[in-house]
């Protein structure tokens, strides 16, 4: 049979479990399976499961996962949002749109703890929607640049879903890492860039500045910024000065992350268990999936489906513009009902190919799949950001959806133009990996 | 990439997993092999090189054959050096220190390893070398004193053994980690061929290259026994025919190449050293120390081996 | 009694799960940290990666059980009860049998490790059936538990791994963070 036709059939079948409530990992698995029925060549499929899956969970790389989530249990426990909030507020009320940037700035500098959208989202959120809404600020561009904004958690290192996406790909860690932190500078300047515009456009809607407070109390409320950064020091220092390789400084934000939720008073061996039990779980649901999706890809490697995929879209003739177009249609359409650890999982086996052979570099899709993933994230009907916000601020679902939509915007902007400037994405790897 | 072509009915279909990436001169020269085989044989036989783990991850590959998941593979045989003393005898710092020395303790050795994979179900086809090793470093080494201390990549029994021995700290580092280990200093000093240091651009980190030559460590590709005896006669014979070509086509490469790659390295700035005499003598000495741990784990079989090689 | 027993072996090798969690933190700091004060822990990236191996597969009966595998929610969270009790059913047969084959590989793997002495190939060698234990354990665990949920379910009750609607704000946020992005 020919391939292609294969290939349909195999997804036809997957979307077939997915939509049966089959969980990913197993579905993956049983599409994995099912592909390896049309290799050929009387291949033991439950030999190759058992051994791809030892070989790829059996991981040093993979071990920064469980730690990064784990960093993310313990962070949320804390009250370091409370403190970025007072921290950032004293110096924004110059700013069009006041008060409003702190959801922007909070969530760039809890994005650079914490690996996980939901959770920078979710922390960032618990204090400022309740302070914005009691002065007077829109609620609903309020709400809109905190769903945007805590998806800067997996944007700005580090990143549970650049850890998956590094293993998934095979490419280094650190780089990837590196790759995001300036199109997560250039993600907060459309974002602010947004809120001025409509603050400006919308001058009755913006409340008047807090009372203005002496420099001497400014300063003294930013002291409360001190833990998140030092924080934030201590594990890039861990990196540079050689302490720590990328895998490793996962462990030192844990260490440092318990520092700050015992020199808050928040740890207790009640609370320090729950946080492991939590990522524990978290870690195994994602294992599962990430075992499903190295079968699948080990399968699909027996059949020849993703070169031949590759060798047909590149028989298309697309530019690396309509192919990186086509993608991204492709993918808001999966994020409208899938999460971003399934998204990536689902589709590098296939998709990887593709774009090598179209001359990208691995990782620069690694920041383009993120800010896709981001994208899915804030965009109906299943988004764990509404989601976390529909219930934080009791509005229903469609007013979150569309107090969200902006901000999905300015991210299919921000695709375009790394797409455009690539050299966003690529100038720190480069600089730190030249050549 | 290999070509795809859709399986027609009296064909067979083999998958060759690789651990190297698919521009290694390696996985090029297995590429050629699975061409040669499919040429000899009209299309009869389809070997697809699956290279740069893209199918079973470096450890997994001997066994992954073994149990027939894939019906040939390809893998650096020390990897598995803890399972049999043999798998580690091409390893054994400063035994053999030129390529000439290598194919001789290869010959005296591949009975041995042969008889060790058969035991296994698996056939050997043929063994390519990497370059010979060398310490990469940050200063001058005289002697095998100026090596205390240094942060050294351990990442083997012989690589352990040897910081052990002149007192350097042993450092673990994945390979993956080990160009940002560099730069931060996390390893000031390994070992590893002119052509891994040039791949990841030791000069951007390193100052000095020793060419020890300390060993010479190879590439083993073997086949599923009972897939080979599966084959017709005609086919068995163009498989071993084709291997016997990739061996010396291998041998021959990489022997050109190590002397380029070194050039490389100088271009770059590197100082491209013999090691000094007082080094020299101080490493063979631990050579002969690491030989003796070798010969009394792998006891008379090995004797034998290396009384062959030394004759 | 069969009851608590089981609901033990899930939950406990959680707590294993977690325990392994830890030691991959300690063993990071301890290399990591170790290395300027010039100790090394020999092989300790296999260790690592074999402590990754086991919390992964261990904890994944009592992740299920706790309702946090997921799965997409989209058409079945649409159907009504009745059709829904059949597609669970169909959904765990799928689930019973997949778990089961890949249990009983990965257990024959852990097997034949033991019968051909499979070894690691890291700077201590260890003998490689130690490390897939956990592996294999977990999925048979796992497997267990997906075979007393299919059982409980074709009994006519609700089935234990989908979580109530969440009902304070808590809840949601919760398990938004559980999504793991
Ligand atoms: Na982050
Ligand atoms: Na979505």
């Amino acid at each position: 049979m020919e391939l292609l036709s294969i290939a349909a059939i195999l997804l036809g079948f997957l979307a077939l479990l997915l939509g049966a409530g089959v969980w990913i990992g197993v579905a993956l698995m049983a599409t994995g399976w099912a592909g390896m029925q049309f290799a050929g060549g009387a291949i033991p499929a439950g030999s190759v499961l058992a051994t791809t899956v030892w070989g790829n969970s059996a991981s040093w790389s993979l071990a920064a996962l469980p730690l990064f989530i784990w960093m993310g249990e313990i962070l949320f426990r804390t009250r370091l949002s409370e403190e970025m909030f007072r921290g950032f507020a004293p110096w924004l009320n110059w700013l069009p749109g006041r008060l409003m940037h702190v959801n922007v700035l909070a969530c760039g500098v809890f994005g650079s703890v914490s690996g996980s959208s939901a959770a920078t989202c979710a922390t960032v959120a618990k204090i400022a929607l309740p302070e914005l809404k009691k002065r007077g600020y829109d609620e609903n561009l309020s709400l809109g640049s905190l769903a945007g904004a805590g998806t800067l958690g997996i944007l700005i290192p580090p990143s549970i879903t650049m850890v998956v996406y590094a293993v998934q790909a095979n490419v280094s860690i650190i780089q990837v890492f590196l790759a995001g932190f300036l199109p997560g500078l250039l993600v907060m300047m459309l974002y602010s860039g947004y809120i001025a515009i409509w603050s400006l456009a919308n001058p009755t809607r913006t409340p008047p500045a807090d009372p203005p407070m002496s420099l001497r109390r400014r300063i003294a409320e930013s002291l409360n910024l001190i833990p998140c950064l030092l924080l934030i020091v201590f594990v890039f220092l861990s990196l540079l000065m050689g302490w720590a390789t990328a895998t490793e400084c996962a462990a030192w934000g844990v260490l440092g992350s318990l520092a700050i939720a015992w020199w808050q008073g928040a740890l207790s061996w009640e609370s320090f268990w729950a946080s492991v039990m939590g990522a524990t779980r978290v870690n195994c649901m994602i294992l599962l999936i990430l075992a499903g999706a190295s079968y699948m890809g080990t399968s699909m490697a027996y059949t020849g489906i993703p070169l031949a995929l590759a060798n047909w879209v590149n028989g298309l003739q697309l530019s690396p513009y309509a192919l990186i177009a086509a993608l991204t249609v492709m993918y808001i359409v999966l994020g409208t009902a899938l999460d971003g650890i399934s998204m990536i999982v689902l589709t590098t086996a296939i998709v990887i190919p593709m774009v090598k052979q179209a001359g990208f570099d691995l990782v620069w899709f690694g920041i383009f799949l993120v800010l896709v993933v981001e994208m899915a994230e804030v965009s109906p009907p299943v988004g764990f950001n509404l989601f976390v916000l529909q219930t934080m601020s009791g509005k229903d679902s469609n007013t979150v959806a569309k107090a969200a939509l902006p901000f999905f915007f300015l991210l299919v902007l921000a695709v375009a133009i790394i797409t455009v400037f690539p050299a966003i994405v690529m100038l720190l790897p480069r600089i730190a990996f030249p050549g | 990439a290999p070509a795809l072509v859709v399986p027609a009915a009296a064909q067979t279909k083999w998958n060759l997993p690789a651990a190297y990436p698919a521009d290694n001169p390696h996985s090029v020269n297995l590429i050629a092999f699975a061409k040669d085989v499919g040429d000899a044989t009209g299309g009869k036989l389809q070997i697809t090189v699956h290279a740069a783990a893209s199918l079973f991850k470096a450890p997994e590959i001997k066994r992954a054959v073994a149990t027939g998941q894939a019906q040939a593979g390809e893998v650096l045989i020390s990897l598995h050096e803890n399972e049999d003393p043999m798998f580690g005898i091409d390893v054994i710092p400063f035994l053999s220190t030129s390529y000439p020395a290598a194919k001789k303790l290869w010959l005296a050795s591949k009975p041995a390893i042969e008889k060790k994979l058969a035991s296994q179900g698996l056939m050997l086809l043929f063994a390519v070398p990497w370059g010979p090793q060398g310490i990469y470093a940050k200063k001058d080494l005289a002697t095998v004193e100026d090596m205390k201390g240094l942060k050294w990549r351990a990442y083997n029994v012989g690589t352990s053994r040897i910081a052990e021995l002149v007192g350097a700290q042993p450092v673990t580092i994945q390979a993956a980690e080990l160009p940002q280990a560099l730069a931060t200093g996390v390893v000031n000093a390994f070992m590893t061929s002119g052509s891994t240091g040039y791949d990841s651009k030791a000069w951007e980190t390193m100052t000095h290259f020793y060419d020890t030559q300390a060993w010479i460590p190879k590439n083993v590709t073997f086949v599923n026994k009972a897939a080979f005896d599966a084959l017709d006669k005609p086919t068995q014979d163009a498989i071993l025919k084709a291997a016997a070509v990739a061996e010396e086509r291998g041998w021959k490469l990489a022997e050109e190449k190590a002397k380029w790659y070194l050039e490389q390295l100088q271009a770059n700035k590197m100082k491209v050293l013999p090691p000094p005499p007082a080094l020299k003598t101080g490493l063979e000495k631990i050579g002969e120390q690491l030989t003796a741990d070798w010969l009394k784990k792998a006891g008379p079989d090995g004797e034998a081996v290396i009384a062959a090689y030394k004759k | 009694m069969i009851r608590v027993f089981l609901d033990r072996i899930y939950l406990f090798s959680g707590y294993l799960a977690g325990l392994f969690l830890i030691a991959i933190f300690v063993l990071m700091l301890l290399l990591s940290g170790g290395r300027p004060l010039g100790v090394n822990i020999p092989a300790g990236d296999d260790f690592i990666s074999w402590c990754m191996a086991a919390t992964a597969f261990l904890g994944l009966a009592h992740t299920f059980k706790h309702g946090e595998m997921i799965r997409v929610g989209l058409l079945i969270d649409r159907l009504n009860d009745n059709v829904r009790h059949y597609v669970e059913i169909a959904a765990l047969l799928v689930g019973v049998g997949f778990i089961g084959f890949f249990a009983w590989h990965a257990a024959i793997m852990t097997w034949q490790s033991l019968k051909f002495s499979d070894i690691s190939q890291g700077v201590i060698a260890v003998p490689l059936w130690i490390p897939q234990l956990g592996y294999s354990g977990g999925l048979v665990i796992l497997f267990i538990a997906f075979v007393d949920e299919l059982v409980h379910v074709l009994r006519g009750f609700a089935p234990r791994y989908e979580l109530p609607k969440p009902t304070s704000a808590e809840e949601i946020v919760e398990r938004a963070m559980q999504s793991g992005v």
